[in-house]
């Protein structure tokens, strides 16, 4: 039942891209390269996020003073300042549909899960690192951010008031928070980072670059914004007054209204489920078990080609003195192997194949169909 | 139009490109019978040793068939394969093979009507050149 939707749907993102091809062109669609669109953001928001790291203070009293600072008096701060909201938003548009394609077209489970599951943390670092940058403007939507958390975290049974504690640095509000939300906001950034090496890992040459005319478009999508509707700061936030509302990115902060509707735990439940099936995901489909390429001994010729076109890294050359000739062997990591047979295709000497599949029945086919009469089916 | 001949021709296939599983009956397509598939699991797996193998028992055409260009499931059998066809990757196609009989097509799943044009078309290219 499951597998069907998913076929589906399969059928369906590809109806959908060939649509995109006819305007696009099939070398600059943005959906081949769904994976790469959410880097060309990510640098974008590195780049803006240390030209502001330059002139921010994080205290309680020079944030907002700082961050205005940046906006009127230095030049382009105010375009800086923008490209780095709106990249935040159109990088986590395209990490959606990015997520989104890759379970469409069942590409999540199996020798995949590690990208699948670093893929989830990615995403949970995102909303931290978001959630953690509307902080540091200090607005009033800012102020609001902290009391609603502080509550929300305070809400986790056992060990919720610590890290409340954490969140705010101490029992009240004080320059402290401000500089732990600056933390936050940059460590989970470089982790960020480490996580995308994960994301990366069991992937050959893995493409993380759009072409230069997409990635261009792609950019114009948050430059011309940020050139138009400069992105402006809220009220100060003044302690002794707590605002009631406030404008709410719905990419980030979608969390916040769902705090003030129901009751934190309910909420925290909530994530934690939807986390959790995330993360079952990929192993609700039971596959047949694995049989992955198989090297001869006798005919490996240690000439690298396999190694070189495995995408998924499954396949390194040992050095071997067992022959008087060659002196490399290809040996297959088994559990990386995706079964594809693209190490198949690249041997020249029969020496690599899949057990199911094997290369000789392929031949002998073709051999045994072309006797058969033109016609014998019918 | 001269009446066109039935060439024997045979498709190395992708399972995942044109899907092709209602159209065939006994590994020949049932709109054209003179036309035999052979499924594999990725365009990428194929050897250079099957299409020569395929003309040595008798192919008049040999055509291959993978994903569109940038969608392979395993992310680069089709571009292997692409590559192989137009000589630029190891290992390579025997100049013995004429290079005119061999084709490669890059088809998505739903693409089945295209399919059946350009069979249509390189059935027409091989009677022009054997005329």
């Amino acid at each position: 039942m499951y597998k069907k939707i998913l076929e589906k749907l399969q059928t369906l993102t590809v109806d959908f891209e060939k649509l995109l091809n006819k305007v696009f062109s099939q070398q600059y669609n943005p959906f081949y390269y769904h994976g790469a669109v959410p880097n060309l953001f990510l640098w974008t928001l590195l780049v803006t996020g240390v030209l502001l790291f330059a002139y921010f203070q994080p205290t309680l009293d020079s944030a907002y003073i700082s961050v205005n600072y940046i906006s009127t008096k230095i030049p382009f701060g105010q375009i800086v300042r923008g490209l780095h909201r709106y990249a935040a938003d159109a990088m986590m548009i395209a990490v959606i549909i990015h997520a989104v394609r890759v379970f469409f077209t069942d590409r999540y489970r199996k020798y995949r899960w590690i990208a699948w599951y670093s893929g989830v943390a990615l995403l949970l670092c995102m909303f931290a690192i978001g959630i953690t940058g509307y902080i540091l403007v200090w607005d009033e939507r800012s102020y609001m951010i902290v009391l609603m958390m502080t509550d929300a975290l305070k809400q986790i049974p056992l060990f919720g008031h610590s890290i409340a504690k954490l969140f705010v640095n101490g029992e009240v509000i004080t320059h402290y928070t401000m500089a732990m939300s600056f933390f936050l906001h940059v460590g989970i950034s470089f982790f960020l980072l480490y996580l995308l090496w994960l994301h990366y890992l069991r992937i050959s040459r893995p493409v993380t670059d759009v072409p230069l005319g997409l990635g261009l478009l792609l950019f114009s999508t948050i430059m011309i914004p940020a050139a138009l509707i400069p992105v402006v700061s809220g009220k100060p936030a003044v302690l002794t007054q707590t605002p009631h509302e406030f404008p709410v990115d719905w990419f980030y902060l979608w969390i916040f209204p769902l705090f003030s509707g129901m009751p934190a735990l309910i909420v925290w439940t909530g994530l934690f489920i939807a986390v959790a099936v995330l993360l079952l995901l990929p192993y609700l489909i039971v596959d047949t078990p694995k049989s992955p390429a198989t090297v001869s001994l006798d005919n490996c010729v240690g000439c690298t080609l396999c190694a070189k076109d495995c995408p998924y890294e499954a396949i390194y050359m040992v050095p071997r003195t067992d022959h008087p000739k060659y002196k490399q062997l290809a040996i297959v990591i088994d559990s990386r192997c995706a079964e594809c047979g693209l190490c198949v295709g690249a041997c020249a000497f029969k020496a690599i194949d899949l057990p199911q599949k094997h290369s000789k029945e392929i031949i002998a086919k073709i051999g045994d169909i072309l006797k058969e009469p033109a016609g014998a089916g019918v | 139009m001269a009446e066109l001949k039935k060439k024997k021709i045979i498709g190395i296939v992708c399972e995942r490109s044109v899907d092709l599983k209602k159209h065939v009956q006994k590994n020949h397509l049932k709109d054209k019978n003179n036309v035999a598939i052979v499924e594999l699991t990725c365009s990428g797996m194929i050897q250079p040793v099957m299409i020569e193998e395929a003309f040595k028992q008798g192919a008049e055409g040999v055509f291959v068939m993978g994903c569109q260009i940038g969608d392979c499931h395993f992310r680069e059998g089709n571009k292997w394969c692409q590559d192989r066809l137009l000589g630029l990757r190891p290992p390579n196609i025997k100049k013995t093979v004429d290079k005119n009989k061999v084709r490669g097509y890059w088809l998505a799943k739903c693409d089945y009507k295209k399919f059946l044009d350009k069979i249509n078309k390189f059935e027409e290219d091989l009677n022009n050149v054997n005329s």
